[in-house]
């Protein structure tokens, strides 16, 4: 039982840490590629008209 | 009332904020592409945050928290699981990047390519049907949170669960996949810092101590190793393992996220990025669930072995156990962000998954059966039209059911159980028709077919336990596919996969 509670410790960490650390970097980079999307969608459009 | 004028007015803000951002959205939708895929324009981040945010709701909180309540840390596997399948569908791109060189908008739309417009409808009916009825039950455990953490009157619920519908069907029918994935990001940053708070004030609350003393004492070995505890076990472990590889391949709502990348390659970063995300997405509320065990679990043992949850001298069911933790843990100010968080957890999942099934209704049903009727292409307008009313035509159904239906047993069990309906039959087939030469047809029918048969009898007439039902579905599927597959005609290449391929 101890192998499986330090087992599931260390995934605990680890996910928990990944998570804080993806949320971070999404949120800092995410609206460059929100700008992008709108502006792509947009002259996409454009060429189809 | 649990909730001070401070956390209405965040939440207000929030709502009002999220509404504005989704109707604005809308000048950007020019054609049908825009509305599903939102032009195919998503880069890393924001595809990141939009698959996150559609597999992450108030829902998933609420059945983790279950789970974790119930079986302590030997829940953990199945937030393993699901990861590490994650990362090895991102890593090798299977099926995912073929889905996205062929360009399609739903996942039913494949079978039409690869085997005949007859078999996409029956797949879109019996997609429509599991997706549906899965997301059938979302509104009244979302509406349960929101009731107990709020204080709001528990007679007030058939009130919450429609205006948070109505929010959230009002920019999905406007503005489509492009209000969704922007709604998605911004949803995403709140529920992970709504995530991260309540992790730590549960924690701190209950002491790690405590939190691994409880599960010991409650559950003895079965609360750790998964092999132990009579609810999972090896028939478990591989359903999961093959259901999470269905789920990434073939859920629509994730699948749609593939398809709407600006290419194969950001499909892959953006699985296998998500996939070390889905690691915390399912461990996190687990620990929430055990921490309200430390707190509430001191009632008598349940059927299912768990103590009941007694909050101030009530007992209450499992399921609620985490939202009441909530309730008492946050001091005003933290209430009102945690709560926001979880309104944008809920109305990003409930938006996505309004415009997959709907899509698949009107893409993969009304349409083609219109075809056959004979009937000519419609425009692109049409079809938006189409799309916003079957939008309408599933939010009234997922109403009706979550308000009708009533849930017993683990919510996660029905939640896989409905997925696996559709998925056994939808993975086999498209893994065959992709992977193997000798798919047809007649392999095709026969996987969609067995695999729902698989689900469904076993499930919702002979009330077998889930696990087998789960193995059940996808060796039924399997054995269609192949038996099938041999015993008909072996199909042409497909000029659209060979140039795939």
């Amino acid at each position: 039982m101890n192998g499986w509670q330090l087992f599931w410790t260390i995934w605990l960490l680890f996910s928990g840490a990944a998570f804080a650390i993806i949320t971070l970097v999404v949120t800092l980079k995410g609206f460059g590629d929100v700008k992008r999307m709108l502006s792509g969608i947009k002259a996409h459009d454009k060429t189809s008209e | 009332m649990n909730f001070a004028a401070i956390d209405w007015i965040i939440v207000v803000a929030y709502l009002a904020g999220s509404l504005l951002i989704g109707v604005m959205a809308k000048r950007y939708v020019g054609n049908l592409s825009d509305f599903l895929v939102a032009g195919r324009e998503l880069g890393l981040h924001v595809g990141i945050a939009t698959l996150a945010a559609t597999e992450i709701g108030t829902i998933t909180f609420m059945y983790f928290a279950e789970l974790g309540y119930k079986a302590g840390f030997a829940a953990f596997c199945t937030a393993a699981i699901s990861g590490i399948v994650m990362i090895i569908v991102g890593r090798t791109g299977f099926v995912i990047s073929r889905f996205r060189e062929l360009k399609l908008m739903t996942v039913p739309e494949y079978f039409e390519v690869k085997y005949s417009q007859g078999l996409r409808i029956v797949t879109g009916i019996l997609v429509a049907i599991g997706g549906i009825l899965n997301m059938g039950v979302f509104l009244k455990i979302e509406g349960q949170f929101l009731t107990i953490v709020s204080g709001i009157d528990s007679k007030y619920l058939v009130a919450v669960m429609t205006a948070i519908l109505l929010l959230e069907l009002v920019y999905t029918v406007l503005g489509g996949m492009v209000s969704v994935v922007i709604t998605d990001f911004l949803q995403y940053v709140l529920l992970s810092v709504a995530t991260i708070l309540v992790t730590f004030y549960a924690v701190n609350t209950a002491g790690w101590e405590n939190i691994t003393a409880k599960v010991t004492t409650v559950m003895g070995e079965g609360g750790w190793n998964p092999l132990a505890n009579q609810r999972f076990g090896w028939t478990f472990l591989i359903w999961q393992v093959l259901l999470w590889f269905a789920m990434c391949a073939c859920w629509q709502t994730t699948a749609m996220r593939m398809f709407a990348t600006n290419g194969p390659k950001t499909a892959k970063r953006v699985m296998t990025w998500t996939g070390v995300i889905f690691l915390g997405r399912g461990m996190l509320p687990m620990l929430w669930g055990i921490c309200a065990l430390v707190m509430f679990g001191t009632g008598p043992l349940g059927a299912d072995g768990s103590p009941t949850p007694i909050v101030n001298g009530h007992a209450i069911a499992p399921i609620e156990a985490m939202p009441a933790m909530i309730a008492t843990l946050l001091g005003p100010g933290v209430k009102g962000i945690v709560v926001a968080g979880m309104l944008a957890a809920t109305m990003s999942v409930n938006s996505s998954y309004l415009l997959g099934w709907s899509s698949v209704l009107s893409q993969d049903v009304i349409l083609p059966i219109r075809s056959k009727l004979g009937k000519g292409d419609l425009g692109s307008k049409s079809q938006i039209l189409i799309n916003r009313l079957a939008n309408v035509g599933v939010s009234l159904f997922v109403m009706f059911w979550g308000l009708y239906y009533p849930l017993s047993g683990s919510t996660y069990m029905y939640l896989t159980i409905t997925g696996t309906i559709f998925l056994s039959g939808a993975f086999v087939s498209v893994v065959g028709g992709l992977y193997w030469s000798r798919a047809n047809l007649l392999g095709g029918y026969a996987a969609m077919l067995m695999g729902a048969a698989g689900a469904i009898i076993p499930f919702f007439i002979l009330h077998w336990d889930p696990n087998w039902t789960g193995f059940c579905a996808f060796g039924l599927a399997l054995l269609g596919m192949v038996a099938g597959s041999l015993l008909g005609k072996k199909s042409n290449s497909v000029p659209a996969l060979s140039a795939a391929e």
